[in-house]
Parts: C-alpha cells; sequence; structure tokens
C-alpha cells in the first residue's frame, strides 16, 4: 500500500473514527466502527513491519504545519480555560508556562521558520514500529473490549443520557496521537502528539464527572503539562545553543551534537518523558487516574500514555550514553521500580495494584534504558511488549470481574474461581505472565538484572523489587481461589466484546512468550540496533535464548553470560499447571470441608462453625496487607523524599557537567 | 544426549537422597532431644503409608497447585545438575514457591490461609538473598551459568563467604527450622495447626513430602557450589551446613514472620550487599 495511505490510517482514521462515533449514537453502529477501525489498524501495523524503517514528509507540508500550531494553540488554551472554570491554579499556571515560552519561541526567536524546516517530519523506525503494533494491536483489543464494558457501566449506573459517543471520541482518538507521537521526528510534531495525548488522557479520567474523577484529572493534566514545558525549555536550548537544524529527534541521537551542549535537554526530555510514564514522585497522576471506567486504566496503562514516557526515555538513551546523567536516569527507574512494587503490597483495590505494578514495570524500563547496554536495551523493549500485552490482559480482568461482583476491592474477589472460574483462570494466566518463567515479563525482568551489573545499585533494586512483585501478585491470586469444597460450578457466559479481546491476549501471552526468539530476531533486535548500534546481546536458537559474553558485558568471548531455554520451560509449565488442571479429578464422595477443629456445622460445603454456645459463626478470611509497615502513610515520606533527592541529583549532574565542560 | 541421563538419573537419584537426609534429620533431632528416634528409613515407610491412604481434598484447585510445587522444584534441581544459568533457578524456585502459597489459598481455610501468607512473607525474606547470590556468582565469574563456577578452581567460597553466610539463613527458612517454621510446623501449634499444610492428606501430602526431598537436594546442591572444585569439598560443605542446620533448630525458638523478615534483610541482605559493594569497588573479572 502507498506510505501516505499508511500514514494516514495510522494517524488520520483514528481521527476520522473518533468523529463518526461521536456523531453516530447508537451501540451496534458505533461497534462496527470501532471494530472496523481497530483491524484497520492492526492491518496497518503489520504493513508498517514488513515495509521496514522508513521516513515520511506529508506532501502539503506547510498546511499540516499551520494545522499543528493552531490546534497545539487551542489545546493550550482550553488548558487555561479549564485551569480557571475548575478553579485549579496548578491547571493554569503550568498552562501559562507552555504557552507563553511556546509562543515567544515560535513567533519571538524564529523558531517557527527552524521548526518548518526540519525534514522529514517522521520517522519511522524499527522503534516506532515496534511501538505502533503495540498501540495498534494491543490498543484496538482494548477498544472493542470497552464497547461492552461502557454499556454495561452505563446501564449499572443508571445513567440517563449516554455519554458513550464522547467516551469513544477521545479513546479512538488516543490511537492515532500516539502512533504520531512515537512516528514524529520533528520536535513541534512530537511536542503536538504528547499534548493530545496528555489532553484526551485529561478527557476520559474526567469522564464520570464525579468530583473526584474531575480532580484527578486535573492533576493528570498538571503534572504532565510540568513534561510539556520540559518539553518546550528542552526545544528552545537547543535552538538558541545548538542551532536551528537540532530540533529533530534523529539530530538529536545521531552523536552529530557535543556530549556537553546535549545533557540539559536530553535531560529535560527524559524528565518529561518520566512524568508520562509516572515516575516518582509523579506517581500520583497514575493512581488517580483509575477512577475512570477500566478501558481507560487499560489503555492507559497497557498500550498508550505511560508507554509514551518510556519510548522517549529509550529513544533518547544514545544521546545519554555514557554520561552520569544515564546512571542517575537508571536510579530513578530503579528506585521507582522498588518503591512501587513495596508499596502494592499495601494495596485493597484490585486496580490500584495493576497501578503500582505499571509504575514499577515503567520504573525498570527507564532504569533499562539508563543501564544503556545492547543488553538491557533488548530489555527494556521486550518489556514494552510483553508488558503491554499482560497488564492490557489483568485491566481487561479487573474489568470484567469488576462486572461480575461490582467492587474493585481484592477481598471482594474472595473465592470468584467458583463463581467465575473462566475469568479467574484467565486472570491467573495474566498475573502467572507477569512474573514468573517461562512467560515473557520474567524473560525481559532476567535479562534486566543479568544486565544490571553495571550499575550495581540498580540491580540490588531491582531484587528487592522482584522479591516484592511475588508477593503482592500472589496473594491477590490467592484470594481468588479461596472457594469452599464443592463441585460443578458453571462456566460463566459473558459477551463476545469481553471474551474475544481476552482469549486473545491470552493467545498473545503465550504465541510472544513462546515465540521470543522470532520476535527478538525480527522485531526486537533492529529496534534494538536503532538506539545503540555496537553488539548484539542475544543469541536465539531453536528452544531457547542466550545471552552473548562477548559482546554484551564480558570480555571473555568463550563462555556465555546466561542462558534461558524458552520452549523447555513452557513445556514445565504445560505439565505441573495445564496438564494438572485439566486432568486432575475430584469424585464427590472425597471432598471434605475443611479444618476447623471439629467444630464444623455439618455439610462438606459448609462454612460455619460452632462458637461459643454454639452460635453457628461463618469462617472469615482476610488478605494481608501490611497497613502498618507498607501502607502509602508509612511509605510515602521517604519515596517522595528519595526520589526527589534522586532527580535533584540529576539535575545537580547535567549542570556540574555542563559547568566543568565549559 | 548426556543431559538427559543426567535428568533422569536426577530425578530418579534425588528422592532418596532427600528422604535419607529427612531420616537423619529426625534421627539426630531426636538424639539432640534426648529420645532414641525412628529409623533412618522412617520417612520412606510413611511415604509408602500415605501413598495408600483414602485421597480426600477440600478442593480441587490445592491439587493442582502442588503438582506445580513439584514439576518446578524438580525443573530448578535440573537447571543445577545440567548446570544452566544461576539466576533463572531462583525465578524456577519462585514459581515452585508460588505454587505452593496458591495451593495453601484454594480452600477456605483458616489455617492454611495463614500459612499461606507466611510463605509468601518468608519469600519476601530469602527471594532477595538468592537474586545476590546469582549476583554474586556473576561478580565472581563474569557469568551467571553454574557451569562456570565448576569450571573455576577458586571455590566461591573465598570470595563470596558474607553471601554465604546469608545464603544459610534463606537454609534455615527453605528446610523449614527452626526459629523460621513459621508457614507450617513440625509439631502441633495452636495458632498454625500444620499451615499451609493442614488441608492436604494422604497421597496429596506424599507429593507435598517428594517435593521437599527434592527440595532438600537441590538447597544443599546449591551450598554445593561454593566449593565446586574439587567435587568432595563441595559434599564437607554442605554436610556441615545441614548438621548446622539441625542444631540450630534445635537450639532455638520459632519467632514471628514479621521478626523473620526483618531479620533477614538486616543480616542476610546487608551481607549480600556488603559482599557485592566490595566486588563494585574491585573490577569485575572477564568484564570490560
Amino acid at each position: 500500500m502507498d506510505y501516505n495511505w499508511m500514514m494516514a490510517v495510522a494517524i488520520l482514521l483514528p481521527v476520522v473514527a473518533a468523529i463518526l462515533v461521536y456523531i453516530l449514537r447508537q451501540y451496534h453502529v458505533r461497534g462496527i466502527i470501532v471494530v472496523v477501525t481497530a483491524i484497520a489498524l492492526i492491518i496497518n501495523s503489520i504493513l508498517f513491519l514488513l515495509k521496514g524503517s522508513q521516513t515520511f514528509t506529508p506532501a502539503n507540508a506547510q498546511l499540516w504545519d499551520t494545522v499543528v500550531t493552531v490546534l497545539d494553540y487551542l489545546i493550550l488554551l482550553f488548558y487555561i480555560y479549564a485551569g480557571i472554570s475548575l478553579k485549579n491554579w496548578l491547571v493554569l499556571i503550568f498552562a501559562l508556562t507552555q504557552i507563553v515560552p511556546l509562543a515567544y519561541f515560535e513567533f519571538g526567536m524564529g523558531g517557527k521558520a527552524a521548526l518548518e524546516a526540519i525534514n522529514p517530519t517522521f520517522v519511522v523506525d524499527h522503534l516506532a514500529i515496534v511501538m505502533t503494533l503495540v498501540i495498534s494491536i494491543v490498543g484496538s483489543l482494548i477498544c472493542i473490549w470497552a464497547i461492552r464494558y461502557m454499556y454495561d457501566h452505563e446501564h449499572h449506573n443508571h445513567i440517563e443520557k449516554s455519554r458513550q459517543p464522547r467516551f469513544f471520541f477521545w479513546l479512538v482518538l488516543f490511537l492515532g496521537a500516539m502512533n504520531g507521537l512515537v512516528f514524529a521526528n520533528n520536535l513541534i510534531y512530537l511536542y503536538f502528539f504528547w499534548e493530545v495525548t496528555t489532553l484526551v488522557c485529561f478527557q476520559l479520567i474526567a469522564h464520570d464527572l464525579n468530583k473526584e474523577a474531575v480532580n484527578n484529572a486535573a492533576r493528570a493534566l498538571w503534572m504532565n503539562s510540568i513534561g510539556g514545558t520540559g518539553l518546550i525549555l528542552a526545544m528552545i536550548y537547543l535552538f538558541v545553543k545548538v542551532g536551528p537544524d537540532s530540533l529533530s529527534v534523529a539530530k538529536i541521537i545521531s552523536g552529530g551534537i557535543a556530549p556537553a551542549l546535549l545533557l540539559l535537554p536530553v535531560a529535560l526530555l527524559c524528565f518529561t518523558g518520566m512524568i508520562k510514564a509516572a515516575q516518582m514522585p509523579f506517581q500520583t497522576w497514575l493512581l488517580g487516574a483509575m477512577v475512570a471506567p477500566t478501558p481507560v486504566s487499560a489503555l492507559l496503562h497497557s498500550s498508550t500514555m505511560v508507554k509514551a514516557g518510556v519510548y522517549l526515555v529509550v529513544r533518547l538513551a544514545p544521546a545519554f550514553a555514557g554520561t552520569k546523567l544515564g546512571i542517575m536516569v537508571a536510579l530513578v527507574g530503579a528506585f521507582t521500580f522498588m518503591a512501587a512494587s513495596g508499596l502494592a503490597i499495601s494495596q485493597t483495590t484490585g486496580k490500584r495494584v495493576l497501578a503500582y505494578s505499571t509504575i514499577a514495570n515503567l520504573g525498570l524500563i527507564i532504569a533499562c534504558a539508563g543501564i544503556n547496554t545492547p543488553l538491557s536495551i533488548s530489555a527494556a523493549i521486550l518489556l514494552i511488549i510483553f508488558h503491554a500485552v499482560s497488564k492490557g490482559l489483568m485491566f481487561l480482568c479487573a474489568g470484567t470481574i469488576e462486572h461480575i461482583v461490582w467492587s474493585r476491592e481484592i477481598e471482594d474477589m474472595e473465592g470468584l474461581a467458583a463463581k467465575a472460574p473462566m475469568t479467574t483462570a484467565i486472570t491467573t494466566i495474566g498475573v502467572l505472565s507477569m512474573f514468573l518463567p517461562p512467560f515473557g515479563m520474567l524473560l525481559a525482568k532476567w535479562l534486566a538484572l543479568e544486565a544490571s551489573f553495571t550499575i550495581p545499585l540498580a540491580g540490588i533494586l531491582f531484587v528487592i523489587a522482584s522479591a516484592a512483585t511475588i508477593v503482592f501478585w500472589a496473594k491477590w491470586l490467592g484470594r481468588l481461589m479461596q472457594v469452599l469444597p464443592k463441585l460443578g460450578s458453571k462456566i460463566e457466559s459473558l459477551s463476545l466484546s469481553y471474551t474475544v479481546p481476552l482469549w486473545v491476549l491470552v493467545l498473545g501471552i503465550f504465541g510472544l512468550g513462546l515465540g521470543v526468539g522470532p520476535v527478538y530476531e525480527g522485531l526486537v533486535k533492529n529496534a534494538v540496533a536503532n538506539v545503540i548500534a555496537s553488539g548484539q546481546a542475544l543469541t536465539t536458537s531453536a528452544t531457547g535464548i542466550v545471552v552473548n559474553g562477548v559482546t554484551a558485558v564480558s570480555s571473555n568471548p568463550s563462555f556465555a553470560v546466561g542462558s534461558y531455554p524458552v520452549w523447555p520451560l513452557f513445556v514445565v509449565f504445560a505439565v505441573g499447571i495445564l496438564i494438572p488442571f485439566i486432568f486432575v479429578a475430584v469424585k464427590p464422595g472425597e471432598l471434605r470441608p475443611v479444618y476447623l477443629c471439629g467444630e464444623q456445622v455439618e455439610g462438606a460445603d459448609a462454612d460455619e462453625w460452632y462458637s461459643t454456645a454454639d452460635a453457628k459463626t461463618k469462617v472469615q478470611l482476610g488478605g494481608f496487607y501490611f497497613k502498618g509497615a507498607l501502607s502509602e502513610a508509612a511509605l510515602n515520606p521517604w519515596t517522595y523524599t528519595l526520589s526527589i533527592a534522586l532527580l535533584v541529583i540529576l539535575f545537580g549532574v547535567v549542570f556540574l557537567a555542563i559547568g566543568g565542560a565549559i | 544426549m548426556n543431559a538427559w541421563i543426567i535428568a533422569i538419573v536426577t530425578v530418579i537419584v534425588a528422592p532418596f537422597i532427600g528422604g535419607l537426609l529427612a531420616g537423619i534429620d529426625r534421627r539426630i533431632t531426636a538424639r539432640l532431644q534426648g529420645r532414641f528416634g525412628p529409623p533412618i528409613l522412617q520417612p520412606f515407610y510413611d511415604f509408602f503409608k500415605l501413598l495408600g491412604k483414602a485421597k480426600i481434598a477440600s478442593s480441587r484447585l490445592q491439587l493442582i497447585w502442588i503438582y506445580g510445587y513439584l514439576v518446578f522444584m524438580v525443573t530448578a534441581l535440573l537447571f543445577l545438575v545440567l548446570k544452566l544459568d544461576l539466576l533463572l533457578l531462583v525465578f524456577v524456585i519462585g514459581f515452585a514457591g508460588v505454587s505452593f502459597a496458591l495451593g495453601g489459598f484454594s480452600s477456605k481455610s483458616p489455617y492454611s490461609h495463614i500459612g499461606a501468607n507466611r510463605e509468601l512473607m518468608q519469600m519476601l525474606a530469602y527471594e532477595p538473598v538468592l537474586l545476590l547470590f546469582a549476583l554474586g556468582v556473576f561478580a565472581v565469574n563474569g557469568s551467571f551459568l553454574i557451569s562456570e563456577i565448576f569450571n573455576n578452581p577458586t571455590p566461591l567460597l573465598a570470595r563470596l563467604w558474607p553471601i554465604f553466610i546469608a545464603v544459610l539463613l534463606i537454609l534455615t527458612i527453605k528446610l523449614r527450622k527452626s526459629p523460621f517454621d513459621l508457614a507450617t510446623s513440625h509439631h502441633g501449634h495452636q495458632e498454625l495447626i500444620k499451615g499451609i499444610m493442614t488441608e492436604y492428606s494422604g497421597p496429596y501430602y506424599a507429593l507435598i513430602q517428594l517435593t521437599e526431598w527434592y527440595e532438600y537436594v537441590l538447597l544443599l546442591g546449591l551450598v554445593y557450589i561454593f566449593w565446586a572444585n574439587p567435587w568432595w569439598a563441595g559434599l564437607i560443605v554442605a554436610a556441615v551446613a545441614y548438621i548446622l542446620e539441625l542444631l540450630i533448630d534445635n537450639i532455638t525458638a520459632r519467632m514471628t514472620v514479621g521478626w523473620a523478615v526483618k531479620f533477614v534483610w538486616s543480616v542476610g541482605l546487608v551481607l549480600c550487599v556488603l559482599n557485592l559493594i566490595y566486588f563494585w569497588l574491585l573490577p569485575i573479572k572477564g568484564v570490560s
């Protein structure tokens, strides 16, 4: 297909579809439009993969430049309006810190002409292709899943006038903005799509329009506006210190600019990325975002928004290679990984556990970018892929469970395995795929740990985080399993809009996990080469992956650093979990009530016991949340102090290095 | 094909070694407590008797998870004898542990619920130490492969002795010895009954015993690799470590799980980190 059309489908088709779902307000029409758009985006993203690395400048570039400029200011004016109408001064302040420098830069300093001269507008390299695959496939599946979810959501909340058209307008638009963002080479296009994602995020979080939703949306807006400000300041610095031709991503990472001049703008851009990726101390916007309907969380956490943040940091890795800035980026990420994993243990709400887990994994990805070796970048890109699929699935599971038990609290999910065996089985696969072998997430985490030796402190933080990860996932999963001794629970029936995306993602987890060798060879290897050209970290074989000794880390070529037998481990998983799951049978006569010191009420499936004065009392179990030691109240003073200190040191080393260079 | 033979021999022989170790444990413990103790082969008699008992369970799920526990524990042991990646081995042990904990969660039983939560807390305590052990091995050898440990003429113990002490602490947890005998207990305690294992009985309980025997061999194997050259030195280290664990078991009292986490982190983790910092200050062998 013509490349013009491919770009149009990737960026503009979601816009058209968004407008259509807004105008045509029937449930079924909306469903058809969303499904068709999803299929088109998925096919289109595969075409990008087949086409390979390309650059692209639209035919009437002048026109598009004008459109982008006009929309930029419209968005910023809307932020000002939002700040004033919500009486949220932070929103207003950070809208002004964007619009004033941007206007001065573009029209006062001659930045507009410099930006228009940047060629090409878009660079679609292999890293961008990985991103567009993630966005288009996982993002589209979430949109399909949302069709039924939003219907149920409004039905359950007795909403008179449907707000679904508006919801799907922003949801579908998100995918286009993300595609534009990862393709953008011209910094003003990057900035524009960045702001669109911030705007869409604001609108989606505020969707339910209750007080909490609006407040949290405003928080997401002002925090990400700080990031936008960072992006503008980086542009101005580049323009003034380096020259008008430096306002493109390709130029920044080309190695053609003196490292000392690059440090500050790159630090600012990384800072921008970290805010979008909800790194500490900016994690609260993402935690607040979970008040939104679950498709929004699924989209924000898996394939869009936060992935834009980590994408930018990974993208910029060549620009901070070998600097102290790189070490600090790694430490900020590793610290967030550890702190967020610890905080997740004390969370009682399912979606909040997921949110902290996302923040933690984004931290790991950013830490990998900071470590900046072929091995760690491979880990980072594999994490982006696997995390999108697993976390997408986990949020869809959380949403499906929410619509079965009508609660987001983990405690209300006790014994879900009896109520909804299929959802529980899928959730189990989702949870296991987040942190255990043989699945892809663990493989990437294992790579990250093997890569961590250059910054041992990061390695130590990874290790503590990994241990905490085990605890919060396993105890959540454990609550779902706590069933009464009863047989013959019926498989629940769910709408196709729920089950199709769920099963596709489950297939994705197994397919990508088993096929990690081909995925690495066909997709990730080239993307890593876009970031770090020298050396190949991994060798794939028929059954697994070997971490090369010679190029990855070690100067001793005679032995490998590590090996991961992928296929054998999947066989072990099949033998240890899947086959027992299918074949283990319990006959009715073999079931016994649990041990209650001989005081239980008769009947195999009774969960009552004779308490004082033979009063029948129900057995009640409660999860362990360690509120005393690990709650936000207990840990946040530490996490904020340390994470802010890390950011201060990050900019400190940059200023010291600049001072030293002068 | 050689690897297949090693794997098959391991799967067959390991339970016998593990069972014997359990027998020795009971005998020595009895002597330490002034009793005569059962025959060395008693664990095997118990095992076969359990196999013959009626199959009863309190949920289907709990049975699924103990197969996972067994299979992943055996896999971890195979990683060791086939000299594969040590870091990955730790993650495989992690799956076994999670699987066991989920088995404990899989019925609405207060005792196994408490036990499973404690099991997870114990994982929180020991997982970082084992992972740091792997990082320490990398710092010495420039590789995570266990085969490189065997190729290195200098024993790990010489340079990783602080981590070795930490691993001994982990051994106490994993062997379910006092003061860390918290998720289940060898003697019935009112607050716990048999903890995470309360709801297992008969042949299913035998499966857990079998898994524990594999685990004994695996754990002592991990101690063994601290002095892998010459081959007999590691055996001595492992034997001494095992006897030491039995002694510790008999001279200490069970503590609380909160204390266990704090203790292992403040002693074990700190020892590991200090050990790694020492290597960080030195250039790492084989790393450019």
